[in-house]
């Protein structure tokens, strides 16, 4: 509920920064989200990894060739079981990157997702996951997943669930080859995982 | 003096105080803003996702700068996101971000800076950091410029001590010879020269002054003796000159006597030893050459007593005026026709002078006046004096036949007459005697007259001889 709380009043910070003080709004908003009590509302592990996804966009370079023009936006794709709602939707309503809209698609099929920036891949069956990274794995597409062996499948990042904590796993050669480029700072955060290696 | 370089360094001081506090305080802050931005730049992935323990580490690293006491970051939602202390005494954080930038307090200086991934903000951080450095700083600045004006100070004060010495010790040397010289008027002495400054030369334009001084007097008074010299040189050649004439013609005069008295003793001879044989015509010549070799012979005694005149010195007595010219008044009557005269005699004082040329004066005047009134049928004299300025002025009046007032001056030249000798006998002597006896005297000769209207002849002496009469 904090999560929720958070994100929203962010999203009323954003919007109204010039207008009114964010404490506020987070008053209001508090009110809102406590009377209104949606049902549909994600867990609250999917609500930080909706921000998460969100925040790999600003922590993260993509080619300049991914984007037809530089108008044309980034997309978060999400294949399988959309575990957010519309919680991921809101996260990156009206943010940008570099001038480049962020925007949310939903794919059932992996040749779709081709031509998507970012993939949560939310496919419990491992071949099928399988199948999707392969099919995409020639794409500059950050492939974010929860699945323990997604590094080794060829999956770049992975969150971890650690001390009830979400780390971060990076395969950070696999970025380089597809020429993705994570800010150091992020690099600094997350475990960088060398497939070939470990488990 | 002192006052104004007090002010004048307090000030500087003041001002450069004032202005190091100032620079010194946009630098601490411009340093705390630097270390601000640097923190929240490296914060940003800690905030986005969500790792406290990452913040805390960067955080740590404000370890490196001793005056940061505390930090802390706000996560989006305004919540202490990590906190930082320097020691182990936790502060109290702001509960909530404050507005960008910094601000000073007496004990710190705090702020807040946005944590922002490009333009996404993610947070707030928040860096106290204490006023230490400033307090030490201010220390050591005010010890500085404390140190700074003392030693201004008295470096002021010594140099207007010196200073003051050096301007004021060759002035006083130099007024003080001044006054030496004034006192003593000697032009010899020198101000001592103290030092090759602008008094140093103004001493040396003095000493230069004091040498043309010098030099004009010595010329003043060489000039001076040489005058006197000459003075003295001419007078005694003036009275050398003067005596020889006086003895050439005394002897003149002497030697012209003797022959004459042969003539007149002659004729004499002839008169009365030859009267028989002389017929009428012969004693008449004879008696004009008795008579004009007697004249003759007054004049020459009248030559000579003119030239006499300044062998006499004045032995000045107190002459009594009345009984003198009744004297002679008396003894003109054996001379003179002078039963017909109207005499009138005034008040005479009594002068102190030679009496034997006042005498003279008076006889030579009253002389003329019977002489020259001796033609009018009453003839009339009138002596009398009055008091004018300090001098007494005697006068003899006579009715006789006057001169023209043009000619006055003329009267009292030797020689020099307005008459012809066949109107009224005379040498032309005794006016110019009157007029040198008198000078002599220290008064003055002067006549009135006019044709046919009698003359009046004044001569004056001054009467502070007179106080002296009193006593004898």
């Amino acid at each position: 509920m904090q999560v929720v709380m958070s994100i929203l009043s962010h999203f009323i910070q954003r919007l109204s920064r010039t207008v009114w003080s964010g404490r506020y709004w987070l008053t209001i908003l508090f009110v809102l989200s406590t009377i209104s009590g949606n049902a549909q509302n994600p867990s609250l592990e999917y609500q930080l990894k909706a921000v998460f996804l969100f925040n790999f966009t600003q922590f993260v370079d993509w080619p300049a060739e991914s984007f037809p023009n530089n108008k044309s936006p980034l997309v978060i794709g999400v294949i399988g079981e959309n575990p957010f709602g519309n919680y991921l939707e809101q996260a990156v309503s009206g943010e940008t990157k570099n001038g480049h809209p962020v925007i949310v698609q939903y794919y059932r099929d992996e040749e779709a997702a081709k031509s998507c920036h970012m993939l949560f891949i939310n496919l419990p069956a491992s071949d099928k996951r399988k199948q999707v990274i392969d099919k995409i794995k020639e794409e500059p597409v950050l492939t974010v997943s929860d699945a323990s062996d997604f590094s080794i499948q060829g999956g770049l990042v992975r969150f971890v669930k650690k001390n009830n904590k979400i780390k971060l796993q990076i395969n950070l050669e696999a970025c380089k080859e597809l020429g993705l480029v994570p800010s150091s700072k992020l690099l600094k955060l997350a475990d960088i995982v060398e497939p070939g290696k470990t488990n | 003096m002192f006052l104004i370089n007090g002010i004048v360094l307090l000030t500087a001081g003041m001002a450069f105080f004032g202005n190091e506090f100032y620079s010194f305080k946009k630098t601490t802050v411009e340093k705390l803003s630097t270390i601000g931005k640097i923190i929240a730049a490296n914060s940003t992935a800690a905030l986005a996702f969500d790792s406290p323990d990452d913040a805390r580490e960067i955080l740590a690293a404000l370890r490196a700068e001793p005056h940061i006491v505390a930090a802390c970051i706000y996560d989006k939602n305004g919540k202490i996101f990590s906190e930082y202390y320097a020691g182990n005494e936790k502060s109290k954080f702001p509960p909530s971000p404050g507005p960008q930038g910094y601000r000073f307090s007496y004990t710190h200086l705090d702020g807040f800076v946005p944590v922002m991934q490009e333009t996404l903000p993610l947070g707030t951080l928040y860096l106290k950091s204490d006023m230490g450095a400033l307090h030490a700083w201010l220390g050591l600045y005010a010890v500085v410029v404390a140190v700074i004006l003392l030693v201004s100070f008295l470096l002021a004060f010594v140099l207007v001590r010196f200073l003051g010495k050096s301007i004021s010790t060759p002035i006083l040397a130099l007024s003080q010879t001044a006054k030496i010289i004034s006192d003593r008027k000697d032009y010899t002495v020198r101000a001592i020269k103290m030092s090759n400054d602008e008094l140093g030369s103004l001493t040396e334009a003095f000493n230069q002054m004091l040498d043309q001084i010098k030099k004009k007097d010595d010329n003043l008074s060489e000039f001076n003796q040489n005058l006197e010299l000459k003075v003295r040189d001419r007078t005694a050649q003036l009275e050398t000159v003067n005596k020889e004439l006086e003895g050439f013609s005394y002897s003149v005069s002497h030697d012209l006597r003797a022959p004459l008295r042969a003539i007149v003793g002659f004729a004499s001879i002839l008169e009365e030893e030859y009267a028989g044989r002389l017929d009428v015509e012969g004693k008449r010549i004879t008696a004009i050459i008795k008579k004009n070799t007697m004249k003759m012979g007054r004049l020459i005694d009248d030559l000579l007593e003119f030239s006499q005149m300044g062998k006499h010195d004045g032995m000045k007595v107190t002459i009594n005026m009345g009984r003198m010219v009744n004297d002679i008044k008396d003894a003109m009557a054996l001379q003179y026709d002078t039963h017909r005269i109207s005499w009138s005699m005034g008040d005479l004082p009594n002068v102190n002078a030679n009496a034997s040329m006042i005498r003279q004066v008076w006889v030579n005047l009253i002389a003329n006046a019977i002489k020259y009134s001796g033609k009018n049928e009453a003839p009339q004299i009138e002596i009398g004096a009055m008091t004018k300025e300090g001098e007494y002025v005697y006068y003899v009046v006579d009715n006789g036949v006057g001169f023209d007032q043009q000619y006055s001056e003329k009267l009292f030249k030797v020689f020099q007459r307005l008459h012809s000798p066949e109107e009224f006998e005379g040498t032309g002597v005794g006016l110019a005697l009157v007029k040198k006896i008198i000078t002599r005297e220290g008064g003055s000769v002067w006549a009135e007259s006019e044709v046919g209207k009698g003359a009046c002849f004044y001569f004056s002496l001054p009467a502070r001889n007179e106080i002296r009469v009193n006593h004898q």
